[in-house]
């Protein structure tokens, strides 16, 4: 079974809109693979007018936060960066148990590419950095603000439509609904 | 050889059942899917934008609920009703589309042409182009004024080719069968997840949250509709839709097609929908203009709340026939929503004391209806027809106008009679404080409280007058400001001429006086109570009070001014008075015994002075003892 792979538009986003669009992003491609009996949760995001799908399973929001928290841990560390935020699924073939060894093997068949650019917020003009303004009055600094906030907007949806085309797109690749199994497993990687 | 064609055949036949059997079912989802995000809440709205009341919960604890539609792709759906009708009456035949349209409807007011040309800015900012041309379509009653107006929105259509039956082989092993359908079966599962996502992600679903989750009134609505005759679009309008196409799920004897056309919805926000410039309503339905003393109907239930009793009382302006006082607090305007949010939230506010304006009226109001809104029985959402007018935004938040306020639990020694500082201590028992009252909206605040209030009184009044009695009036004067501002208010001669719900029998009310008896013997004295309402019996009793004089005409020390009800004394000299009343109950108590003394001895010197003039007119008269004397 061969591994699709899915890179995703990069978002700018500042740092306090991380968790949100982490969230929304992370929960959809999810919920795309929770196969099993699922009662669907709607989330509105609190920053964009937009409503995201969630599996309503608290084992998956709680790993989906705790990385998202790490995440975010480690964008303050690292400021300024373009990262990358990996989601994979995979399915686990146990090999032969040996006398040494009892090793699970996890054979992924999709993984997804969360590119983001997080962007620190405009200050007052110190350095020489071409992001800056000489002069910024709180007026423009808002309408700045708003402009990019819509912007993102419409690409966290583009994204999402991009989940579902590549999800309707690519269908074989995907494992057969086990009983019991309510979501396929994943994991999620970080920069380290 | 026969018989394993026999059993070919018999396998292909279940598993074409299973097949049409899925197929069947994925039109029933793809239906249910849609129109649960498409159709606006048959009942009143959800104002707080939350989750709806019916969503479904975790499976994880729900799972023993789970309805047997509910594990069709293994996705749990709240209910939907419109879904379930439209289908069972719709499809008869998986071979016939399924087309669902969403539909636009604008509707101005009849002979309101200024709405008309304001509808046609909204409408041509939501499609671009001028209303006419552009698939709207128009309804015109009999004086030829336009209705209402229509316009497609998205059409899903949901198809079965079955195109390739001819095309397969017919046999095939029983095992490529089986596995076909768990693709088939994986492949629609995944295709109704992400059309899950999708009816989310369109324009429309915005419009949906927004008619849902706002308690406004909006000059349009969503309809969806399953018809059965479908109306292609013209190119023309094809050009101005966007389409999405799902990748076709690949069956058996044909594939599963689920399409998407809609349009951008990119300059129709609702501001643009707000309706109406706020107005004041006078004479909404219920108002003492229209009939004093109308009675309020049982309000219906609202979404998701609990059932609520029927709430029935008499306007607190039917007493006004007995006062003279005019309104102390400006009636405000109704709430947008109904009528009955008019006349359950305003009636008493002539009656109240005015209260002191610290915060805008609006935000007050915000503040009530978060508080009673898990509470409230909500009226049909009146036509667009309706004479009322929106007010100003902060009394329209009030969707919620509180109509009935439940009865929690009531403490009777906490709860004082006095209105404001009954208002004061209503917040401590179940409401959430309520920050600030204005004076323009003062009076239905005051009303939501008081009915809160009058409700307690309703289970207690008996104890509850007897309670309140002698705490009365220390406790106005120590704590309350508000009450203060009452006492001064030479338009409100007394707290108590606000109405209370006749439910106590009035042979209670006086035993409950007992306590003190300087109050009840004026109480039985008045044979003036008004017969319409305890209200204006305790109103008639406190008159009496005021007029009535004091009770000792001696007091040297405390001369004990008059009760509270002097609207020109000052703050100060109303607290001293507090002080000297009381301490002047005391004196009385200690001057009447005092007083019985003195009669004593008095009474002792005056038979000492007869007996000794006995004795001395004849000597032989025997002294009587007395037990009295020393």
């Amino acid at each position: 079974m061969n591994c699709e792979v899915c890179q995703l538009k990069e978002l700018e986003v500042e740092s306090f809109e991380i968790r949100e669009v982490l969230r929304c992003i992370l929960h959809t491609i999810v919920f795309h693979r929770a196969l099993g009996l699922i009662r669907p949760k709607d989330i509105d995001l609190e920053l964009f007018e937009i409503t995201y799908v969630q599996c309503g399973e608290i084992e998956v929001e709680k790993k989906i936060d705790e990385k998202v928290d790490q995440f975010i841990s480690w964008i303050e560390k690292h400021p300024n960066k373009k990262s990358q935020i990996c989601l994979s699924f995979y399915e686990v073939k146990s090999k032969q148990p040996s006398w040494f060894t009892n090793k699970i093997e996890r054979l992924y068949w999709e993984q997804w590419y969360i590119n983001l650019n997080v962007l620190q917020p405009t200050k007052a003009p110190v350095g020489k950095s071409h992001h800056s303004k000489l002069v910024m009055d709180p007026g423009e600094a808002s309408e700045e603000r708003s402009s990019r906030r819509t912007l993102l907007e419409q690409s966290l949806q583009e994204v999402l439509f991009q989940i579902i085309k590549f999800v309707n797109e690519k269908k074989d690749h995907v494992p057969p609904i086990n009983d019991g199994v309510i979501y396929c497993p994943f994991e999620i990687t970080i920069p380290s | 050889m026969s018989s394993s064609h026999n059993r070919s055949s018999n396998n292909n036949n279940s598993e074409g059942a299973k097949a049409e059997q899925i197929i069947f079912e994925f039109f029933a989802k793809s239906l249910h899917i849609i129109l649960e995000s498409r159709t606006p809440f048959m009942s009143s709205r959800n104002f707080s934008g939350e989750q709806m009341m019916c969503s479904p919960s975790s499976s994880s604890s729900s799972s023993s609920s789970v309805r047997p539609r509910d594990k069709w792709f293994n996705l749990a759906l709240r209910e939907c009703p419109a879904a379930l009708e439209s289908f069972d009456i719709g499809r008869r035949s998986t071979l016939e589309p399924l087309v669902v349209d969403v539909v636009l409807v604008v509707r101005p007011l009849v002979g309101d042409q200024m709405n008309l040309s304001g509808n046609r800015e909204l409408i041509r900012n939501f499609s671009g182009k001028e209303y006419q041309s552009s698939g709207w379509n128009s309804d015109q009653d009999e004086l030829g004024c336009e209705t209402k107006n229509e316009q497609i929105i998205e059409r899903w259509v949901v198809q079965y080719d079955n195109r390739k039956i001819r095309e397969s082989a017919t046999t095939s092993s029983r095992r490529s069968s089986s596995n076909k359908l768990q693709v088939m079966y994986k492949k629609a599962t995944l295709l109704l997840r992400s059309l899950f996502v999708m009816v989310r992600l369109l324009p429309a679903y915005k419009i949906f949250r927004e008619l849902n989750s706002s308690g406004q009134i909006f000059k349009f609505k969503l309809v969806p509709r399953v018809p059965s005759i479908v109306e292609p679009f013209t190119r023309r309008e094809e050009a101005e839709m966007q389409k999405f196409s799902f990748t076709p799920v690949e069956t058996i004897c044909g594939r599963l097609c689920l399409s998407i056309l809609y349009r951008s919805l990119s300059d129709v926000s609702c501001e643009h929908s707000t309706p109406m410039s706020p107005t004041f309503i006078t004479d909404y339905v219920g108002s003492p203009l229209a009939d004093p003393l109308k009675r309020f109907p049982s309000l219906p239930l609202s979404y998701g709340s609990p059932p609520l009793l029927p709430f029935q009382r008499r306007h607190s302006w039917s007493f006004d026939r007995h006062k003279a006082s005019p309104p102390s607090v400006s009636c405000s305007p109704s709430p947008t929503r109904s009528d009955s949010h008019a006349l359950v939230s305003h009636p008493c506010s002539r009656n109240l004391p005015p209260q002191p304006s610290e915060m805008p009226t609006g935000r007050r109001k915000e503040s009530y209806a978060e508080e009673y809104s898990p509470y409230q029985d909500f009226s049909p959402p009146p036509s667009p027809s309706a004479p009322i007018q929106a007010v100003s935004r902060g009394i329209t938040r009030t969707e919620s106008a509180p109509v009935r306020i439940p009865a929690p639990t009531f403490q009777t020694k906490q709860n004082i009679v006095a209105p404001s500082p009954h208002l004061k201590l209503s917040r401590h028992t179940s409401l959430k404080p309520v920050r600030d009252f204005g004076p323009g909206e003062s009076g239905s605040a005051i009303d939501k409280l008081y009915l809160y209030g009058r409700d307690d009184f309703r289970k207690h009044s008996g104890m509850r007058l007897s309670s309140n009695s002698s705490p009365r009036i220390s406790f106005s004067r120590s704590s309350s400001r508000s009450y203060q501002d009452d006492v001064d208010d030479p338009d409100f001669p007394c707290p108590f001429d606000v109405e209370y719900d006749d439910i106590t029998d009035r042979s209670s009310r006086p035993g409950s006086f007992d306590h003190r008896g300087d109050i009840h013997e004026p109480l039985e004295s008045s044979g003036s109570f008004p017969k319409k309402s305890q209200d204006a019996a305790v109103g008639a009793l406190v008159r009496m009070l005021k007029k009535a004089p004091p009770l000792r005409q001696d007091v040297s020390e405390s001369s004990i001014p008059e009760i509270c009800w002097n609207n020109n004394k000052p703050a100060r000299a109303q607290e001293i008075a507090v002080a000297s009343i009381t301490a002047s109950g005391i004196a009385l108590a200690s001057k009447t015994t005092a007083d019985a003394m003195e009669e004593l001895r008095t009474y002792k010197e005056m038979k000492n002075h007869l007996l000794l003039s006995q004795s001395t007119s004849n000597p032989s008269s025997v002294t009587a003892t007395s037990p009295f004397d020393a």
